[in-house]
C-alpha cells in the first residue's frame, strides 16, 4: 500500500513538472503584451470594440490607431497580423504608427487585426514563441502567432465553414481566420465580429483605401504582388510599375477573384466604396520544405532547401543565398502602402492622403527594421498602448 | 462564453474526474497510471484555458 501510494505521487508529481514546464511558456506567451508608442502623427486610439461590440470583452478586441492630418482629405485603413504567424505586416504598421505625420487626410491603422491568433501557436510545426528586432538600444521582443485564432476564443469549429453572406462552403479551419470571414456580421463567431468591426469602421467613416499586409510562401503562386478586385487594379497597376523603375523591386499584381470568397481584397470592396488592397511579401519560414523553424529563418529567410529548389526553378520568386529577409519584406510593405497612397491622391485629388516620416525600402533594408522603433522605455508612459 | 463552449468545459473537467478516479483505482499496471496521466495533459491546459 505504501509502495503504491509512493509511486503514485511520483507520477503526479512527474505530471505536474510537465504541466508547469510546458504549460506555462504557453500562458506567458498568450498574456503577453506588445507595447507600442504612439508616435507624432497619432491622434487617438480607440477599440475595435467601438464599431463592433460584440468584442468588448473578448481576446479578439484590438486597438485602432487613429493619425488625423492637419487637413481634411482622404481615408486610409492599414491592417497588419491578420495572419499572425507572417510578421511583416505588423512591424510594416509599426512603422507607420510610431514615425508617420498626416499632412492631409486621415489613417486607421490596426496594428494586431486578429489578436486572438497573435496569442496562438503551431506547436506541430515547430513555431518559435517570440521573436525579436534589434535596434540601437536593444531588442525588441513580439510574439510570434498563428494563422487562426485561438480555439479557446472560439469554439468549436464546424464541419464546414458556410461563409456569410455568399453560403459558399469553406474549410472549417477558415472559421478561426479572418481573412475569410469578411465582411463579417454583429452577431456571428468571434472572427466574423472583427472583420464586421473594420468593415464599420470603413463605412461609417468613409474609409476610401484599405491596404491589408501579408506574408506568402515562395512556392506559393500568390507571392511578391498587390492582390487587388477590379475597382482598385488600376492603382494597384500604377503603384507595382512605379516602384519597380523607381526603387528597383518586383510586386506584380494578381487580380482578386470573383468566386472565392470571405477574403479582404474581395468582400472590402464589394461591401463598401472602399478600395482594397492585399499586399504579400514573400515569407521563406512558411514554406514547408525548409529547415527547422527558427527565428533566424523568420528573420533572414535564408535556407538551403529552398536554395535547391530555386536552382529547379520550382519557386515563384527569384531566390538566392542573401535569402528574403524581414528588412526586404517590411521595405516592400512600406514603399507599396506609401505608392498605392500616392497615386490615389493623384487620381482623387479632392480626397488627397498625404504622409511624411515613413522610411522607404531602401532606407529599412539600409538601417534595418529596429531603426524606426521608438523606446517604449524613454516614451511617454501615457504614449504607450499595450497590445 | 458560448453554451457549447461552457458545455465542453464541463466535459472536460468530468472527463478528468473519471480519469483522476481511475488513476487512484489502478492498483497493478504501472503502464496504465502513466497513460492515464498523459491523457490528463491536453484536459488540464485547456480547463487552465492554458491551450
Amino acid at each position: 500500500m505504501k509502495r503504491e501510494v509512493l509511486s503514485k505521487s511520483v507520477l503526479a508529481a512527474a505530471l505536474l513538472a510537465l504541466l508547469v514546464w510546458g504549460g506555462i511558456p504557453l500562458y506567458r506567451h498568450r498574456h503577453f503584451d506588445l507595447p507600442i508608442v504612439e508616435g507624432p502623427g497619432v491622434s487617438g486610439v480607440v477599440r475595435l470594440s467601438a464599431y463592433s461590440p460584440g468584442l468588448r470583452g473578448t481576446t479578439a478586441d484590438t486597438s485602432v490607431f487613429v493619425l488625423r492630418g492637419k487637413e481634411p482629405g482622404g481615408k486610409a485603413m492599414l491592417l497588419g497580423d491578420t495572419h499572425a504567424n507572417e510578421p511583416e505586416g505588423l512591424l510594416a504598421t509599426l512603422i507607420f504608427i510610431e514615425n508617420a505625420v498626416v499632412d492631409k487626410g486621415t489613417l486607421y491603422i490596426i496594428p494586431v487585426f486578429n489578436n486572438s491568433a497573435s496569442r496562438n501557436t503551431r506547436p506541430g510545426d515547430g513555431y518559435p514563441l517570440y521573436f525579436e528586432v534589434p535596434t540601437a538600444w536593444g531588442a525588441v521582443k513580439f510574439r510570434m502567432g498563428n494563422r487562426d485564432a485561438s480555439p479557446l476564443d472560439q469554439w468549436p469549429d464546424p464541419d464546414v465553414y458556410i461563409h456569410y453572406p455568399d453560403r459558399q462552403l469553406l474549410s472549417f479551419i477558415d472559421v478561426r481566420n479572418v481573412n475569410r470571414t469578411w465582411p463579417g456580421r454583429a452577431g456571428g463567431p468571434l472572427m466574423e465580429r472583427v472583420t464586421f468591426g473594420a468593415m464599420e469602421i470603413m463605412r461609417r467613416e468613409r474609409v476610401d483605401v484599405a491596404v491589408d499586409m501579408h506574408g506568402a510562401e515562395t512556392m506559393f503562386p500568390v507571392t511578391n504582388c498587390i492582390v487587388a478586385p477590379e475597382k482598385s487594379v488600376k492603382i494597384a497597376t500604377l503603384a507595382a510599375l512605379t516602384v519597380k523603375a523607381g526603387e528597383g523591386f518586383e510586386d506584380h499584381v494578381e487580380p482578386s477573384p470573383a468566386g472565392f470568397r470571405g477574403l479582404s481584397h474581395r468582400e472590402i470592396g464589394d461591401y463598401s466604396d472602399t478600395l482594397p488592397f492585399l499586399l504579400e511579401a514573400p515569407i521563406p519560414f512558411l514554406d514547408q520544405p525548409t529547415g527547422p523553424k527558427t527565428t533566424k529563418l523568420l528573420m533572414d529567410g535564408k535556407d538551403p532547401f529552398l536554395l535547391s529548389l530555386a536552382a529547379k526553378k520550382k519557386l515563384f520568386v527569384p531566390y538566392d543565398a542573401s535569402g528574403w529577409s524581414m528588412e526586404r519584406r517590411v521595405g516592400q510593405h512600406c514603399s507599396v502602402v506609401l505608392e498605392i497612397l500616392r497615386q490615389f491622391s493623384r487620381k482623387n485629388p479632392d480626397k488627397a492622403i498625404t504622409v511624411r516620416g515613413v522610411p522607404r525600402y531602401a532606407d529599412i533594408v539600409k538601417n534595418g527594421v529596429g531603426h524606426y522603433f521608438v523606446d517604449p522605455a524613454q516614451a511617454d508612459a501615457r504614449k504607450v498602448v499595450r497590445n | 462564453m458560448t453554451l457549447v463552449m461552457i458545455a465542453s468545459y464541463v466535459i472536460t473537467a468530468f472527463l478528468l474526474a473519471l480519469l483522476a478516479a481511475n488513476f487512484v483505482r489502478e492498483k497493478k499496471s504501472r503502464d496504465d497510471l502513466v497513460l492515464y496521466l498523459l491523457v490528463m495533459i491536453p484536459l488540464i491546459l485547456r480547463l487552465l484555458r492554458v491551450k
